[in-house]
């Protein structure tokens, strides 16, 4: 039994000491290309949310067969890597058997964040394909379907602790964005750092690509996610103190946004999500497969938040009983 | 009285939040889509959710360490854990893994297993398989279908076994197996171990035991056949479909050849889904038949044992011993809610010197409730009654999970 507690206790301890996370500060590779997180989005209004920011040619047919290459060894979810008709390469994100599918979240929470500037892989949802495997072919349930590109190099993670960003506002709207989200997920392991090459430049680009968990609850063991019943009830902001935002976040990594996201950060990540057209949004819910009804539940929740988060900008304190 | 009005508003808030609680539990149950007769409790569906995200689903897909939580004998307490480690090479074509464990009654196992799963577009997967086993209280109540319940005695088994195997798949449903091993000279001692129970040693209360006649056990080379045909659902929680089994196998005295063997196994399972599969029906049955040459014996090791948590549940763990065995269990299963099932269940058999006295004379029946994800059974607890009384199990894996089959290994001392 001793050797059972010895075995167990570290990972208990760790799971439960915030004081494990590393010092939060802004840090950068000597010898890494020019870092970028997020680019200004001059033409919001007019961005093609439904199919993303790699577009509609790079998307995968609904129709065609695909050929297993790979199970996939990694994350809690199941998935694989296949190899569509015109030879290019996908990592299949799909559902667990007891848990809710994180594709069209994950979908939906991508379109968002590439349409207001922050960059992000090319990621599709598709509801069910055509698999062909060593012994046949047949109708597997679908998932998030995330290309393989010749212009993305995967570089590992980064560190949500330490990076170039770290006290910048696009660094703080971005964790507002993600809380008006409920993502629950705020892990290293969930960012991936990635080399851009293009003709013209080459450049480090930070992603939170992993966002699965959100659109439900938040919190560090199985929060809801994907439940729109449990994201219209979820509380959202405990109030303002000292200046900074406080939140009703359970997830993991809460020094993140403890006392370090501004009622200024709340209002800049309002604004620019505020720009989104109700075309638009609904065009980013329909990427994610969401019927309309339940997107439109979805939107409503999220532009009270965004309304709530550009009402806070000035504020140094409030509460929510300040409006009674 | 501004104190009791704060109050008033706090109990009117946790009303709300226990009327959203239940509204939500409804809906939450609708999501899900899995049948059973009552809408589940989130807290079940998230404490299944955070079981399947923290240990895993019992699968082998997933790289990297993970929680060594079954891999152990019946007999070795309720529980058992410790370190594993797995890895895929080259795509799915590779498969490498080691892990130890320690259970509650201090068993002990480390095993490490090679195997290229998928050659010939996976028509064919080859392996090796070694395991070092320290089973600390091995029950034995001795042979025959008479052995008394008064002569319970334990004994430690040591071993270290080591096999090759090969299984030929021409259809999915259909596996042709094939394995040749050794078991390198097993040492029987005194029980050990935590939680001991105070029973005399197997060599006081059996001392006439031709086991015990000489000062080692021999080596043993072994080799198995098996054709298998599986068309469960689920390996680990089957609500449809069967497994049909049959397999011929022998082991080799190495040293004075007194102790070599054949047997002969046929198994089959079958579930059957009832009422929009909320209820469902599991059937099995297995017989097990040893031959010996003239003048050969079968070590009580090596024979077939009945009764236990996967077996006759109302009796102890290897409680019945000898060449031949039967038992069949018939039991149904309800899904209360998405991830809790109730069950009922029965069980019979027996064993015999000779397969024409075999009979379903021992008998034992019971409840039970299971709490499994859609892939596998988490946890079960069983309440049995038998002719030597009650006994109350509580189990991390599904009595009829046939997990042994999926061993690559001899089981030695033989587990039902």
């Amino acid at each position: 039994m001793r050797a059972l507690f010895l075995l167990a206790a570290p990972a208990v301890i760790a799971t439960h000491l915030s004081s494990c996370a590393a010092e939060i500060r802004p840090a950068l590779h000597p010898d890494a290309p020019p870092a970028s997180l997020w680019v200004a989005p001059a033409d919001l209004e007019d961005r093609d949310v439904f199919n993303g920011p790699w577009g509609a040619d790079r998307a995968p047919a609904p129709d065609a067969r695909y050929r297993v290459l790979e199970h996939k060894h990694t994350g809690v979810n199941p998935g694989m890597t296949v190899r569509d008709p015109q030879g290019r390469q996908w990592s299949v994100k799909q559902s667990g058997p007891d848990t809710p599918d994180e594709g069209p979240v994950e979908v939906v929470l991508s379109r968002v964040l590439s349409a207001v500037g922050y960059h992000q892989p090319p990621v599709y949802y598709l509801p069910s394909f055509t698999l062909e495997d060593d012994w046949g072919t047949h109708i597997e349930r679908g998932g998030r379907f995330r290309l393989k590109v010749a212009s993305l190099k995967d570089r590992g993670e980064w560190s949500w602790q330490q990076n170039p960003f770290v006290g910048t506002t696009p660094y703080r709207g971005l964790l507002a964005i993600l809380m008006m989200f409920n993502s629950s997920d705020l892990k290293n392991s969930n960012n991936t750092l990635y080399e851009f090459r293009s003709a013209e430049r080459r450049e480090y680009w930070y992603v939170v690509r992993d966002l699965g968990t959100a659109l439900g609850t938040t919190g560090r063991f199985a929060p809801l996610k994907n439940n729109v019943d449990a994201f219209e009830r979820y509380p959202f902001i405990r109030g303002v103190q000292g200046g900074y935002v406080h939140f009703h976040y359970q997830g993991w990594h809460q020094e993140l946004v403890r006392e370090r996201i501004r009622p200024s950060d709340m209002a800049w990540a309002g604004d620019l999500l505020g720009r989104l057209s109700d075309r638009q949004w609904r065009a980013a819910f329909r990427a994610g497969g969401y019927a309309p009804e339940v997107a439109d539940r979805f939107i409503r929740v999220l532009k009270n938040k965004i309304a709530a988060g550009q009402r806070l900008g000035g504020l140094q304190e409030w509460s929510p009983y300040d409006a009674n | 009285m501004a104190s009791n009005h704060s109050i008033d508003q706090r109990l009117v808030r946790l009303a709300l939040a226990g009327l959203l609680t239940v509204t939500a539990t409804a809906a939450g149950a609708q999501e899900t889509g899995a049948p059973a007769f009552f809408a589940e409790p989130h807290v079940i569906t998230r404490g299944i959710d955070a079981a399947t995200r923290t240990l895993g689903d019992g699968s082998d897909v997933k790289n990297g360490f993970y929680p060594e939580l079954s891999n152990m004998p019946t007999g070795a307490g309720w529980i058992s854990a410790g370190p594993g480690y797995r890895y895929w090479f080259f795509g799915d074509q590779m498969l490498v893994d080691g892990s130890a464990a320690i259970s509650w009654r201090a068993y002990k196992m480390a095993q490490a297993r090679f195997e290229l799963p998928h050659l010939a577009r996976s028509r064919l997967a080859i392996g090796t398989h070694v395991r070092w086993q320290d089973l600390t209280q091995v029950t034995y109540f001795g042979e025959g279908p008479d052995s008394l319940e008064a002569n319970r005695s334990e004994y430690r088994f040591k071993s270290t076994n080591i096999a090759a195997y090969a299984t030929v798949r021409p259809i999915r449903w259909l596996a042709i197996g094939g394995r040749v091993g050794w078991l390198d000279s097993p040492s029987i001692l005194e029980p050990a171990g935590s939680f001991q129970r105070g029973n005399p040693s197997t060599q006081d209360v059996f001392a006439s035991d031709p086991v015990f006649a000489t000062a080692e056990q021999p080596s043993y080379g072994y080799r198995e056949a098996s054709v298998t045909i599986d068309t469960r659902n689920r390996r680990s929680y089957p609500t449809a479909g069967g497994l049909y089994r049959a397999a011929w196998s022998g082991f080799t005295d190495q040293d004075q050849g007194v102790f070599s063997g054949h047997r002969s196994e046929a198994e089959a399972a079958h579930f059957i889904p009832l009422s929009r599969s909320r209820v469902v029906l599991a059937l099995h049955g297995w017989l097990t038949a040893s031959d010996t040459a003239d003048g050969d014996s079968i070590p009580f090791y090596w024979q077939p044992s009945l009764g236990g948590h996967n077996t006759l549940r109302g009796y102890s763990d290897y409680r019945f011993h000898d060449r031949n065995f039967l038992v069949v269990n018939v039991e149904a299963r309800f899904a209360l809610f998405t991830h809790v099932d109730a069950a009922v269940f029965a069980d019979a058999g027996n064993v015999a010197a000779h397969v024409s006295d075999l009979d379903l004379d021992k008998r034992s029946y019971g409840v039970g409730w299971r709490m499994h994800s859609r892939e596998s059974t988490f946890a079960r607890f069983d309440i049995a009654h038998g002719a030597e009384g009650w006994r109350f199990l509580f189990r991390l894996s599904d009595p009829l999970h046939l997990s042994r089959l999926s061993r690559r290994l001899a089981p030695v001392p033989f587990v039902p």
